[in-house]
């Protein structure tokens, strides 16, 4: 019956099964194989996981939780998602990395598959918040027009009574219909060789 | 509308978040987040630097064209051009929640209520666009500065001016000379000749005055009023970004 120990060591308890369950389905180890690897330590579930993944997910999810629309945003809060924001990059790569030596390892002295395997989902879901945290889901909701185009008064498919915003720098003009500002909200623009962006 | 360079960096912005209502943007260059309204960097490396505002007008279509016939428009993108807001989008507007309110029924103003604010002069100010609209010039002051207000021939645009002539002393008073009963608004060759047109006369002098604040009869002939930025907003994001605003009551 094999025993099982924490990370450190310490033996928590023996007389789990899963090893012996295991083995008795893969019985092509040779004959000594099962006294062997009874003889191996067998260590507890992957826990060391879980604080990593939860700073991952909390630096992943608290900006979105508070830069959201329809919330009243207060300024202490807002402040502090916006600091996280700024800090999250080195602190995703490190947990990305923690999670990966940390699978090694538990990979390498952890015999039983199915623990491997929630280790592997562990240090994968890490893995994931930290390309999510890439990725600014605001960006992608309003569907920037990232590279506007301009055409002549007479092609302008837009109404007389329209209102547009309007700008004249260095003896050129450009006019942006509100109702696709609304939609857009911001265009990076260079009029009259100005670089400006036009907001709404 | 802003510059968008910032310590020798051309910026390229994207919507990156809300705050209260009011979009935050990132800039790719250094990560930073900039405030929409006021132009600031409120995180990032680039944090407390502002953007430098641009001078722009919110006219309608039909105005814009007749004063700037070589200018171009933004085209629509044909992916979602059909989900772009619709004619009575502002009206629609007015019954959405916002998440601030700084209600003030006794002076009319609800959270939606559309405004044109100014900040010059050391002071901000909020006049109401419906009664602009309806008085059609407004002499009021900013901070202790004279200013007029005055809608354009086609009774949608409005554009702001320093009350101050040069070589004139004080604010001189301006009258509406345009009838607006006899407007077309939506005639674009009435339109291109009433832009270039007087609308306005100051008492001073007896010059005339058109909408882009120029004299183009009188005295005054050649010379042009002082331009002030306004924005055009709602009450509570107005008064949100500007809490000592005070506001213009008929």
């Amino acid at each position: 019956m094999p025993a099982f120990y924490d990370l450190s060591g310490r033996p928590i308890g023996t007389g789990v099964a899963g090893a012996e369950r295991k083995e008795k389905k893969n019985p092509d180890h040779g004959g000594n194989s099962l006294m062997e690897r009874s003889s191996r330590r067998t260590v507890a579930d992957p826990w060391f996981l879980i604080p990593i993944a939860l700073v991952s997910f909390t630096a992943l999810a608290y900006p979105i939780y508070v830069i959201r629309p329809f919330r009243h945003q207060g300024p202490r809060e807002l402040a502090a998602a916006l600091e996280v924001i700024q800090i999250r990059p080195p602190i995703e790569l490190v947990c990305a990395i923690c999670a990966l030596l940390g699978l090694f390892w538990y990979w390498r002295v952890q015999p039983l598959d199915s623990r491997r395997r929630l280790a592997a989902a562990g240090a994968f879901l890490v893995c994931t918040f930290a390309v999510l945290s890439r990725v600014n889901i605001f960006e992608m909701m309003f569907h920037p027009d990232t590279h506007p185009l301009f055409v002549p008064i007479e092609q302008a498919k837009v109404d007389p009574d329209d209102m547009v915003m309007a700008v004249k720098l260095g003896g050129m003009a450009h006019a942006y219909p509100i109702r696709s500002m609304g939609y857009h909200h911001i265009i990076n623009d260079v009029v009259g060789q100005e670089p400006i962006v036009a907001t709404y | 509308m802003w510059t968008r360079e910032s310590g020798g960096l051309v910026l390229t912005f994207h919507l990156a978040g809300i705050n209260n209502q009011n979009f935050l943007m990132r800039d790719d260059q250094t990560g930073s987040y900039w405030q929409q309204i006021t132009g600031e960097a409120v995180s990032g490396p680039l944090r407390g630097r502002r953007l430098t505002l641009v001078a722009s007008d919110e006219l309608s279509f039909g105005l814009w064209a007749a004063e700037e016939p070589g200018g171009t428009v933004l085209k629509s993108v044909p992916k979602y051009a059909s989900d772009y807001e619709k004619k009575d989008w502002e009206v629609r507007m007015k019954k959405a929640r916002t998440v601030l309110s700084f209600a003030d029924p006794a002076r009319g103003l609800e959270p939606r209520t559309l405004l044109l604010g100014v900040q010059a002069f050391g002071a901000s100010r909020a006049f109401p666009y419906d009664a602009v609209i309806q008085e059609k010039l407004v002499l009021d002051r900013v901070g202790e500065e004279p200013v007029l207000l005055v809608v354009g021939p086609d009774g949608e645009s409005v554009r702001v001016f320093r009350d101050r002539i040069p070589g004139i002393s004080g604010h001189p008073a301006f009258y509406r000379t345009l009838d607006d009963k006899q407007s077309h608004p939506h005639d674009p060759a009435w339109l291109k000749q009433a832009v270039a047109a007087p609308l306005l006369m100051d008492e001073a002098t007896g010059s005339e005055w058109n909408f882009q604040g120029c004299a183009v009869s009188g005295k005054e002939t050649g010379l042009c009023l002082e331009p002030i930025e306004a924005i055009k907003d709602y009450w509570f994001d107005w008064r949100n970004y500007n809490p000592k605003t005070t506001v213009y009551v008929r």
